[in-house]
Parts: structure tokens; sequence; C-alpha cells
């Protein structure tokens, strides 16, 4: 058995692969190290909700042998990943975060698992999620049937959420990859507190068969990696027409950095005051840097404003409606006092009273929201924007409490503050990017563009990563 | 009919101020149910502010 050094942990799927194929070591090996790292560092983030060892073993087996005979299945051949554990992996426990479903086993793999599999890549476990991705809303880190999932890189800190493992595993190697899910901010939030790479996809790009629905109109699935790079081959891999999910949008991603324009061809629309007055005075000098790297690269900046609808309210209204219609027999068996949470669980016994006209209403706003977003689109060919205004919350604090204007923003309220949720009502892909740290802790900015551009956004990432090693930083061991 | 952006944008803004959450969390699951409702009527108050062409169609076969 070879060695595992330190720095394999933390390498980038390219670079697995390469010393893979040139049988450094083995996908046993590999699938080993990573799994006794799971297995022991998990637990001390609370990132962990199923290790799966013999499986990966099993699976690094088969795959050992096919590099052996020279059937090379591509850069994700071998490379041990987890699975948010709101994603099926059959005869396996899917416990979605929470106690009532804790025994939940579904007989069958979702459709990314099947996919990674079959490009030989190797499910090391299941990571810790939010109970059921938040639901409509949650006040604690604590909201998870495995605990609040601790920060990589300062204990004392959330991991963020609700794909919560996910963006922890990557930061601490624990994974070289990871798949988790948004249907507002789920994946944005982590990658931003964890300081790793992350893509949200278009909605409909990637399938959601065998993954839990919070909302069928919102749900997306998205890789979190340890750059662009790696997002843009993972993705390759997980998307695609599939049947068995209605709201696939029926088409495929190619990943093609070779085709990628000129960097100075393409206009990035921001908000100055995004990046000062609405973000905390301790990521400020992060933030300017950032856009300083980016014009250094010659990305034309221009500001850009949008209409400030209360995007909000429309998203609470769509998916409190659809996760009341999703959970109705939890809510109404009374099984839904189980959570960790109390307003999560009075959250979603209000769902069921969300009256029809104000669902419609939301839905119909949704559909002006993306008018508007295309014609922003026409001007600009991606936005960028903070990933989250300050770095990691700590552990105990409530995350339902309003946060006070910060200084500037009374004066100016355009920006693009409610990038997050006005992305997923638009389907919008975004792509996070570290860019920096404020009290030691990372902050990333997101890079948001039209519907199908994730390889705009994975090019303006590589530029970003080529001249930044924000993305390479490891958090303290 | 067809909204300005800028007809959108002041209907909107107006209303945007609704959606403010409660300041200090409930004690009990009954305060905690109570204030579920008073955010689901903030949703509803903010909502019922917006003015919408009457010819929208809602985005239930949502495609991105």
């Amino acid at each position: 058995m070879a060695a595992i050094s330190e720095d394999v942990f933390f390498a980038t799927i390219p670079e697995l692969n390469q010393r893979l194929t040139s049988h450094e070591f083995t996908a046993v090996d590999l699938a080993r190290a990573f799994s006794d790292r799971l297995e022991k560092l998990g637990p001390r983030y609370n990132a962990l909700a199923l290790a799966l060892p013999q499986q990966a073993f099993h699976k690094a087996e088969e795959v050992d042998k096919e590099i052996k005979r020279g059937r090379l299945r591509g850069p994700l051949q071998g490379i041990p990943y987890g699975v948010k554990d709101l994603i099926s992996y059959k005869g396996r426990p899917t416990t979605w975060g929470a106690k009532p479903y804790a025994g939940q086993v579904f007989d069958y793999n979702a459709t990314v698992v099947d996919k990674l599999d079959g490009v030989g890549a190797v499910l090391t476990g299941k990571l810790a999620t939010v109970e059921l991705a938040g639901g409509p809303g949650y006040r604690y880190a604590s909201a998870s049937l495995t605990g609040p999932c601790l920060n990589p890189w300062d204990r004392t800190r959330w991991s963020g959420g609700s794909s919560s493992g996910p963006g922890a595993a990557v930061a601490a190697g624990l994974v070289p990859f990871s798949l988790g899910s948004e249907t507002s901010g789920s994946i944005v939030t982590p990658a931003s507190y964890c300081g790793v790479t992350a893509l949200r996809p278009t909605y409909g790009l990637v399938s959601r068969h065998g993954a839990m629905a919070l909302s069928w109109t919102l749900d997306k699935l998205g890789p979190f990696g340890r750059s662009a790079e790696d997002c843009g081959l993972i993705l390759q891999v997980i998307a695609g027409k599939d049947s068995k999910d209605p709201g696939s949008a029926g088409k495929s991603f190619y990943y093609t950095p070779q085709y990628s324009r000129p960097m100075k061809e393409l206009k990035v629309g921001y908000a100055p005051v995004d990046f000062d007055g609405h973000v905390e005075p301790s990521t400020r000098a992060a933030f300017a840097a950032a856009l300083s790297v980016l014009k250094d690269a010659g990305i034309p900046l221009v500001e850009a404003r949008w209409p400030q609808f209360p995007y909000g309210a429309i998203l609470q209204a769509i998916m409190g409606s659809e996760a009341g219609s999703i959970f109705e027999t939890l809510i109404t068996s009374g099984q839904v006092d189980q959570l960790a949470d109390q307003m999560q669980i009075a959250g979603l016994k209000t769902c069921l009273d969300i009256p029809a006209k104000d669902y419609l209403k939301a839905q119909r706003v949704r559909r002006l929201i993306q008018e508007e977003f295309s014609k922003l689109f026409a001007e600009v060919d991606a936005l960028i924007a903070p990933g989250r205004p300050g770095p990691a919350t700590r552990i105990e604090q409530r995350l339902d409490a309003v946060t006070p204007p910060a200084a500037g923003a009374a004066e100016n309220p355009a920006g693009f503050q409610g990038i997050i949720p006005a992305g997923n009502l638009a389907g919008l892909p975004a792509l996070v990017l570290p860019c920096g740290f404020a009290d030691h802790l990372p902050v990333a900015l997101q890079v948001v563009g039209l519907p199908f551009s994730e390889n705009t956004l994975l090019a303006i990432g590589r530029e970003f990563q080529a001249r930044t090693d924000w993305h390479k930083r490891r958090p303290p061991a | 009919m067809k909204l300005s952006r800028r007809q959108l944008a002041g209907t909107i803004l107006a209303t945007a101020a609704g959606t403010a959450i409660a300041q200090t969390p409930p004690t009990n699951p009954a305060d905690e149910l109570k204030a579920a409702r008073d955010r689901l009527k903030a949703v509803g108050d903010t909502l019922a502010k917006l003015t919408v062409p009457i010819e929208t169609e809602p985005a239930l076969q949502f495609k991105a």
C-alpha cells in the first residue's frame, strides 16, 4: 500500500487523476486514506452522516482493475466523494438530517450517484445536512440530526447550511469533492463560510431524482470542489436530461475551457455598495482586493442596477407552499414535532395555511423577475456579489435575526443584496469563489449568470483562481 | 400590459419593507406558532401590494 501524504487530501481532481493513472497510488489506497480520514475527522465537525468504507473499497478495487486494463473513464475515475444525506444511496439510510426519517432506506440510487458511479467515482460517505434542508426556515445551527456542523476554520463557528457536511468535508480535506443541494442559499452559504469553490447549476440542468424534494420549482443539486475546474469536471458528469425528474431541462453540459471568450470581451455587472456598505466592515479589505484582481485580469466591471422586488417574501410563499404539500403527512401526523428546531416545526405547520392566491401571485411575480433578469443579462455577461455579507456565524448565533443595515446601505439601497433568493427564483447558476479572509475566516464572491451560462462563470472563476491562492488555503490541522 | 422598470420598482420598493422578521425568539410552541403565522401574514400582505400585468401566467411549469 502506497503512503498517502497530507497534500493528497487537498489535491484537485486533475492532480489526483494524474497520480492515479501514473500508478503513484491505487484507487484502493486513495479510498482507504479518505475513508479513514472521513471516519476519524468527520465527527469532529459533525460533518459525517454515514461512512461507507466497505462499498468504497469494493468500488475502488473495480476501478483499479479497469485502470490496469487501460480502461480509462475520465478525470473522476477513482476519486472519492461524499453526498449530502438527502441524496439516496441504495440500501443504506438516507435520513434527510431529520429524526422522523432516521430509519429511511431507499431501494434505488439517486441519478447523480448512478452517473458518478458510471465514471468510476468512489462514494465514501453521506454528509450532514440541516434537517429537511432547512425547510421553510430554522433558527439555530443545531437544526440537524447530526448536531451543528462546525466550521473547519474555527470550530466555534458554523459551517453554513443546509449543505453543511458537503462544505465542511471538502474544506477539511475529508473528501476531494461533494454534492449538495440548494433551494435558496444552501450551496452558496456553506461554500462561502467554509472557503471552498462550489457551483449552483441552472435549475433543471442536474437531475434531482432520488434527492429529497423541498420545493419542486426551486431545488437544485450541485458540486463542491477545490477549484472552478473541479466544479466544471463534476458538472459535466452529473448534468443531463433525466426523464425521472419532471424539472429536467433536457440539456447536457460540456465543460469547454478551450472555447472560453477572452476576459476583456466580457462585461461583468456589480454594485460597489455591495462590497462596502452592505458587508461587514471586517470583510471590506478582502472584497476590495478581489475586485482589484478581476480588474487586473482585464475583466470590464460595470455598475449595474436591478428592480428591488421583495425576493424573500416571494421565495417564502413558493417554497412554503410546495414544502407544505411535500411534507403534509409529516405535519398532519404530528411527527413534525420530532424535528430539532422549534422555528422549523412551527414554520412547517403554517405552510399548510398559505392561500393559493399567494402561491400563484408569487409564481406570477417570478415571471416578471425572469424578464427583468433577461433584460439585465442583455447588458452584462455575469453579475458579481459577495457570497455572504460576513464570515461564518457563531454556532450559538440566531440565524433568523434581522441584520441591521450596515453603514452606507440606507443612503444607497441599490445593489444585489437579494441575489440569493433572486437568483434561485430565476433559476440562475452561481459560482462561489473563495476570495480572502476576515477575522481568520474565509469570505467569498458569487458570480451569477444567465441560465446555462456555467462555462462563462467557470472561465471567470479559472481566471480569478489563476491569480489568487485563496482556494488552495487549508484550515488549521 | 407591461410595467416599466421604474413602475415596477416603485410598486415593489413601497412594499419591500413589510417582511421584517420577529426580533426575539418565542419561548413556547404556541408563541412560536403565532410568530410563524405573523410571518406568513407579512408575506401575504407584501404579495397583495404587488401589481402584476393581467396576462402574466404563473411559473408553474418552471423552466429556467
